[in-house]
């Protein structure tokens, strides 16, 4: 039973983080219908901002999401407002190559800059981890995962109580009866893409204590926003949240259960079944 | 049929070609050449015709490539080991057809990609049958004999020059039959507009399902002829993501839906990424002024070498926002306007 209970709550330790990840592309898949394939891509440029910021000046890794996160957002506003705002008419396919293009540019960059060496962020905390009646979690993933409360909470509360997050939200509902209530769209989107930023920045913050930061680290986190958007039903914010926390339960009982080198498999057999009986996801509308 | 004349003479030159040349790197050129432009008509056949952008082409491409040295192993040349790999990969694709053409735009892509990713997995699993991430080595082909006449022993570059001619004049050929029969019609009309295809009585499935197994096929066929060409395989390389993004890029840049569209896109991204690699654009700079001991100049010389999956994306980001129907759109556009 405790074994089972460590693979749950370290499941949902990471599936925070996956959530983040994936709230960032939802939020710019509902306002502007793009995926984002660079998502995981801004992730990494994240964990080596951390890096850096931890190695040269000393900044703890989660303290430094307070500047990662206005960082990303404005990488991310400024990839939103030279490149991604040109093609939001053309077609979906070609929205897509340019975001996978975006992703081969940041990361084959940071390969240029910084080498293609795997570096480690190592804190006094980094292995150490806290017993709670027999249950042993990782102490810097339980910090990660209550960050990461703190910072979805204040983005719930951003886009539900705040007029600004209101006219993202309404964005998201319908393009064109947003504007007509005179919302600025370009604005909206341009916020969104780099909120979507900020998410995968601070996601990158808070992951790079547990996780060997190298340029091709992005690839993984993409793929993996991918299912957790799908699977909570693209466009959905609570249902990013929902898919974030199902996917890392499942990952962590499946490399509990079946074995460790295939809960990537059980993962995305998972989607497949998801796009196929419920492309809809569990919270989404269909846009079939 | 004066159009043709240009390809004629074109194909007869890359006939002679190696009984001129016999420097191995520039043979070596050829063949990423051949392969490039076989790997990038065969996505055009299900990618450029039908617009089912898929980016999970790896599958069928690491299919091929590891179908046929699994059965080398077990003792199967490969001229036979080939045509059953590629059989195998017609048979995943049905079955991939099948389940993910249900699914449109950006789905279909997600989906598409997943399926590579579990193929992917599951031969880095597998470790009985694929050796796992240390993946396989096959370090001397069996001579390929007619009869008792032996045709080649590989030993030269120039036997995978001619395959590999070969093979890229047969994807080449079969773009241009596909194009102007009445499947290649369905396809695009499918790629315009799939509801009105289908309301003219268009058989959606079957005939994505067609397009797709000739375009797998054709990529299984690439993908077994680079493994023995290169001697080695791994799931990374066979399987992984980046495989198939490459397909795509070759007929992005190019221009998709044309047969002329990839065979640009390849020449370019080989000669390109080629360039790179040895290293010709920082030798180029430092001709042109550039200081070669100043830190530019030895941060160019060590890292640029590295850097042609970089100028991939830059390519992309560029032909997307300014020519979105490839370089070949483009050009033509450019022509028609000054009529």
């Amino acid at each position: 039973m405790a074994f089972f209970l460590q693979s749950v709550l370290s499941g949902v330790l990471i599936g925070g983080i996956y959530a983040l990840i994936g709230i960032g592309l939802t939020l710019i898949f509902g306002v502007m219908r793009i995926i984002n394939f660079a998502q995981g891509e801004l992730v990494m440029v994240g964990m080596y901002v951390t890096f850096f910021l931890f190695r040269l000046a000393g900044i703890d890794p989660f303290l430094s999401v307070l500047l990662t996160m206005p960082a990303l957002f404005v990488l991310g506003a400024i990839l939103q407002s030279t490149l991604i705002n040109r093609v939001l008419d053309a077609l979906p396919q070609n929205q897509i190559l340019l975001t996978i293009g975006i992703g081969l540019v940041l990361s084959n960059t940071a390969m240029l800059v910084f080498t293609s060496d795997y570096r480690i962020l190592s804190t006094s905390y980094s292995s150490s981890s806290v017993a709670i009646s027999g249950v042993h979690l990782s102490t810097p993933l339980l910090y990660c995962f209550a960050i990461t409360v703190v910072i979805t909470g204040a983005l719930y509360w951003f886009l539900i109580r705040t007029d600004t997050g209101c006219a993202i939200r309404a964005t998201a509902q319908d393009r064109e009866a947003a504007q007509l209530m005179g919302v600025d769209v370009r604005r909206m989107s341009v916020l969104a893409f780099g909120l979507g930023a900020a998410l995968a920045g601070a996601a990158g913050a808070l992951v790079s204590p547990t996780y060997y930061i190298y340029p091709q680290v992005g690839g993984a986190f993409t793929l993996k926003a991918f299912v957790v958007v799908v699977l909570g039903g693209m466009g959905s914010i609570v249902g990013a949240t929902l898919g974030g926390v199902i996917i890392g339960t499942a990952e962590s009982l499946a490399a509990a259960y079946v074995s460790s080198g295939n809960k990537e498999m059980v993962v995305y057999v998972l989607f497949l079944l998801v796009l196929l009986f419920k492309p809809a996801g569990l919270l989404g509308k269909s846009r079939m | 049929m004066k159009r043709y004349l240009p390809l004629a003479a074109l194909l007869a030159a890359s006939l002679v070609i190696p009984l001129w040349v016999h420097s191995p790197y520039a043979l070596h050129i050829f063949i990423l050449l051949f392969i490039a432009v076989a790997t990038g008509e065969s996505w055009n056949v299900i990618g450029g015709y039908a617009g089912q952008y898929s980016v999970g082409h790896a599958a069928y491409y690491g299919l091929g490539a590891y179908g046929a040295f699994i059965l080398l192993n077990k003792q199967i040349p490969p001229w036979f080991g080939v045509w059953v790999a590629v059989a195998i990969s017609v048979v995943v694709a049905l079955i991939i057809g099948s389940i993910t053409f249900r699914l449109r735009g950006p789905y279909f892509v997600l989906a598409s990609i997943a399926v590579a990713e579990i193929i992917r997995l599951g031969a880095l699993s597998w470790k009985d049958l694929t050796n796992g991430a240390e993946g396989i080595l096959v370090s001397d082909l069996p001579p390929l004999k007619l009869g008792a006449h032996v045709i080649t022993d590989w030993n030269s570059k120039v036997p995978y020059y001619y395959m590999g001619l070969a093979m890229a004049l047969l994807c080449i050929l079969v773009n241009v039959a596909v194009k102007y029969s009445k499947l290649g019609y369905y396809l695009q009309a499918i790629r315009e507009d799939q509801d009105a295809a289908h309301s003219l009585g268009i058989p959606l499935a079957r005939t994505k399902n067609a397009g797709l197994v000739i375009s797998a096929a054709l990529t299984a066929l690439a993908g077994s002829y680079a493994a023995f060409y290169i001697g080695f395989i791994e799931p990374q390389s066979a399987f992984g993501l980046d495989v198939s993004v490459q397909l795509v890029l070759i007929c992005i840049i190019g221009g998709i839906g044309t047969v002329l569209g990839p065979m640009v896109g390849a020449v370019v991204l080989v000669l390109l990424s080629e360039a790179l690699r040895a290293n010709l654009i920082a030798q180029g700079l430092f001709k042109l002024g550039l200081d070669e001991t100043s830190p530019t100049g030895l941060f160019l010389k060590e890292n640029l070498a590295h850097a042609h999956v970089l100028i991939y994306g830059i390519l992309v980001v560029v032909v997307i926002l300014f020519m979105p129907d490839g370089l070949v759109g483009f050009a033509a556009a450019r022509l028609r306007r000054r009529k």
